[in-house]
């Protein structure tokens, strides 16, 4: 029987083997997503993308709750709402707590019942403090609430000091807001920078195209789902095809390396700013400090993007996380993030507040961007976004983009533009 | 003849003694059971990781499941499989898909063969060299790719420095992801900087085991370097390069991550803004998770399933042709 032991122990050693590989592989996919209580001690995954102002916030959390640890995870813009898709489809795996952007909203609004209805939870209470369409944006048809609002967009243009300077233009910022009362003056003024200075005037023309298009009553659909391209669209598209034939767009792609690079070398000199972009400029530039200033828009207000926080139902410390994301959107810690990254609050109450109003932020020459930004967002009328939203701004971006390369000539752009945004629109 | 038929004649070889019962089992056993036992760990992890999603994606493919509307769902039949056959989208990622994958795989085994060769020659160092091919196959394909990403760039990249040395494109830096034919050089060329020197190394195994006095024979009857690389050589370690060019096929159709990083903006799986190196891989991930439509991306997988078991038998057969096997 020695014998049969051995083999046995043979046969026992490669199922144990198999076992371990399994349990091997699947404890290492459960790593990294947990949100473990060891010891009484709660871990809260916090995922974003950008910079939220978390950073300060997060330690005075943790110090005021000995028993919460916060796990602040930042990541690219469209990979973190992809990777928060897969994991509501997959029923596991999602953080505690995730950021919602304006532009996936929509989406994640028709799966409520993945997340945690946090009216359930209180939050009720705050309806009357956020402004209106804040709060019904990221409501679901039968009144189920996502999210809690963090920042509204709001428009204003950010300008280089020292590059205008160079180029002879005015550099305080009310005679530079007078320099471009609207977007065919704001050409013709890159157009002076681009001929005396040799260098590119804006970072990209779909950066003129999105603000453009947010500033018109009606965007790429209606309240009825249909595409309207004729209205909005074409208006923001004209614009960008306008630069792109003057020649003073550097056609840089936004949020990727090489924008980042272009603000580090200079390549442009005007950066259209909703007020969460001040916090990426300052990231991406730290030693611009005092260069920059901010001037109005050309063709006034207008929202782009802004954000909620959402907490997806198959955590396992959905009540810890409600707390967390309560305690961040009071006007305490509203204001402190206003402060640090520029993100400005949806509730219209702190528009009002001093510590915002008198507010000057000195990395951008001491603008006053509780001013600026609080005008522009009280008299905000934000625009309904369709459903296929998202696919219908990339394809026509992806237009103007070829139009950038030189591939396609802008006089048969908008026809292609048409095109593919119907394309996009029944994909 | 299997490998339990051999066995199971030596279990009669001593035929004096009558069997014991136990023991005669235990035998049984033995060579019956365990080595399917033994073989068993690989088949049931593929049944539960291989075999399972291919099915499941097969059922997906034959049913609308669209993330967005949770009311579309229920059986499709071959809708999704009829849109796929008018869908422009994708028979433009097929073409890409081909251009790229003939533009990488047939340099990479012809380079890699003449390397082979190289290598197999008495060189100081062997190891060293031999090792070295090896690196790139060793890199992380995301950080290499996100290298030639830059590398490939417009504004500051090195390629465009490099061709500006030999006086090309210093007014207008060559956009190396705005054309159909330089973004499909520039991706080919991370292809086969990973794989050639892993080929390489394959061949060269193959050629190490090829009898050494056959190169004397041909050479005493007049054969050159070059005669012997192909009509000794190539022959010889024919099932090898039968083995790389079924492994790059699968390899060159599914190929996904070069194509994604090589995007400005890699989320949104655009494969250049007019698409225009968008492979058949990019577009399931942007079917099934931009526009949320699983459904659709599943028959697109099985699509590409059927496309690569094609291919591959087509290159397969053409390769045995090629060697002049039976």
């Amino acid at each position: 029987m020695e014998r049969f032991g051995r083999r046995a122990a043979r046969v026992g050693a490669a199922g144990l083997v198999a076992a371990l590989a399994i349990a091997g592989c699947s404890g290492q996919a459960l790593e990294g997503n947990d949100s473990s209580t060891e010891g009484g001690q709660i871990t809260l995954k916090v995922n974003f993308w950008g910079d939220m102002g978390l950073d300060a916030l997060k330690a005075k959390y943790e110090a005021d709750h000995p028993n919460i640890k916060i796990a602040l995870n930042s990541g690219e813009y469209n990979a973190q709402h992809e990777d928060l898709q897969k994991k509501l489809v997959a029923g596991s795996g999602a953080p505690d707590i995730s950021a919602v952007d304006e532009g996936f909203i929509v989406q994640f609004r028709g799966q409520a019942d993945q997340f945690v209805n946090l009216n359930d939870k209180g939050a009720s209470s705050y309806e009357s403090k956020y402004l209106d369409w804040k709060w019904k944006a990221s409501q679901s048809a039968d009144g189920k609430q996502i999210g809690l609002g963090t920042d509204v967009g709001g428009l204003a243009m950010c300008y280089r000091t020292d590059l205008f300077k160079a180029a002879g233009l005015p550099t305080d910022r009310e005679s530079v807001s007078k320099l471009w009362p609207d977007w065919n003056a704001f050409i013709e003024t890159g157009k002076t920078y681009t001929a005396k200075t040799g260098k590119k005037f804006v970072d990209s023309a779909t950066n003129l195209f999105n603000p453009v298009l947010s500033q018109q009553p009606v965007g790429f659909y209606d309240q009825q789902e249909t595409l309207q391209m004729e209205g909005g669209p074409k208006a923001g598209f004209d614009v960008a095809m306008k630069a792109l034939d003057a020649g003073i767009s550097a056609n840089l792609a936004s949020f990727q390396p090489n924008w980042d690079q272009g603000f580090k070398k200079d390549q442009f000199a005007v950066l259209a700013c909703p007020a969460w972009m001040l916090g990426h400029i300052q990231d991406t530039a730290p030693d611009q400090k005092g260069k920059w200033d901010i001037a109005a828009i050309p063709g006034g207000g207008g929202n782009w993007g802004g954000s909620w926080w959402t907490i997806p139902k198959q955590g396992k410390n959905v009540d810890e996380a409600y707390k967390f994301v309560e305690w961040l959107i009071q006007p305490e810690q509203q204001i402190e993030v206003f402060k640090t990254v520029g993100n400005l609050p949806s509730q219209p109450a702190l528009y009002k507040d001093p510590n915002v109003l008198n507010f000057k932020k000195e990395f951008f020459t001491d603008a006053p961007t509780g001013q600026i930004f609080a005008s522009t967002a009280e008299n905000l009328k934000p625009q309904y976004l369709g459903k296929k939203n998202g696919p219908t701004r990339v394809a026509v971006e992806n237009v103007i983009n070829r139009v950038g390369q030189g591939k396609l000539k802008s006089a048969d752009a908008w026809a292609e533009a048409v095109k593919e945004a119907e394309k996009a629109s029944k994909s | 003849m299997s490998l339990t038929d051999v066995r199971v004649v030596r279990t009669e070889e001593p035929k004096h003694a009558p069997p014991n019962r136990a023991k005669f089992w235990l035998y049984r056993f033995d060579t019956k059971t365990v080595p399917y036992l033994l073989i068993a760990p690989f088949f049931v992890l593929f049944a539960i990781f291989g075999l399972f999603p291919i099915i499941f994606n097969g059922v997906v493919a034959l049913r609308h499941w669209r993330l967005d509307d949770p009311t579309l769902t229920g059986w499709a039949g071959m809708e999704n499989f009829t849109k796929l056959a008018s869908d422009t989208d994708f028979w433009d990622a097929l073409v890409n898909t081909f251009g790229i994958f003939i533009l990488s795989t047939v340099p990479q085994l012809l380079i890699a063969l003449m390397l082979a060769n190289l290598l197999n020659r008495k060189l100081r160092g062997a190891t060293f060299w031999r090792i070295g091919v090896l690196l790139p196959y060793v890199t992380p394909v995301a950080a290499s790719t996100l290298v030639f990403a830059v590398f490939f760039s417009r504004d500051y990249g090195l390629a465009n420095w490099m061709l500006s040395l030999v006086g090309f494109g210093e007014e207008q830096p060559l956009d190396w992801r705005a054309d159909t034919w330089s973004s499909w050089i520039a991706i080919a060329t991370m292809v086969n900087w990973k794989w050639i020197g892993y080929n390489a190394l394959l061949y060269l195994s193959a050629m190490q085991a090829i009898p050494k006095d056959v190169y004397e024979a041909a050479a005493v009857d007049g054969a050159g370097p070059w005669r012997q690389l192909w009509r000794i050589t190539v022959p010889m370690i024919q099932p090898v390069v039968l083995f790389t060019v079924i492994l790059s096929t699968i390899g060159g159709l599914q190929l996904f991550n070069e194509p994604m990083l090589f995007d400005e903006n890699p989320a949104l799986a655009n494969g250049g803004y007019d698409h225009q190196w968008r492979t058949i891989a990019q577009l399931i991930y942007k079917v099934g998770w931009r526009d949320l439509n699983l459904g659709y991306a599943a028959a697109m997988s099985w699509a590409l399933f059927l496309i690569i078991l094609i291919v591959a038998a087509i290159n397969a057969l053409a390769t045995r042709r090629l060697g002049g096997g039976k």
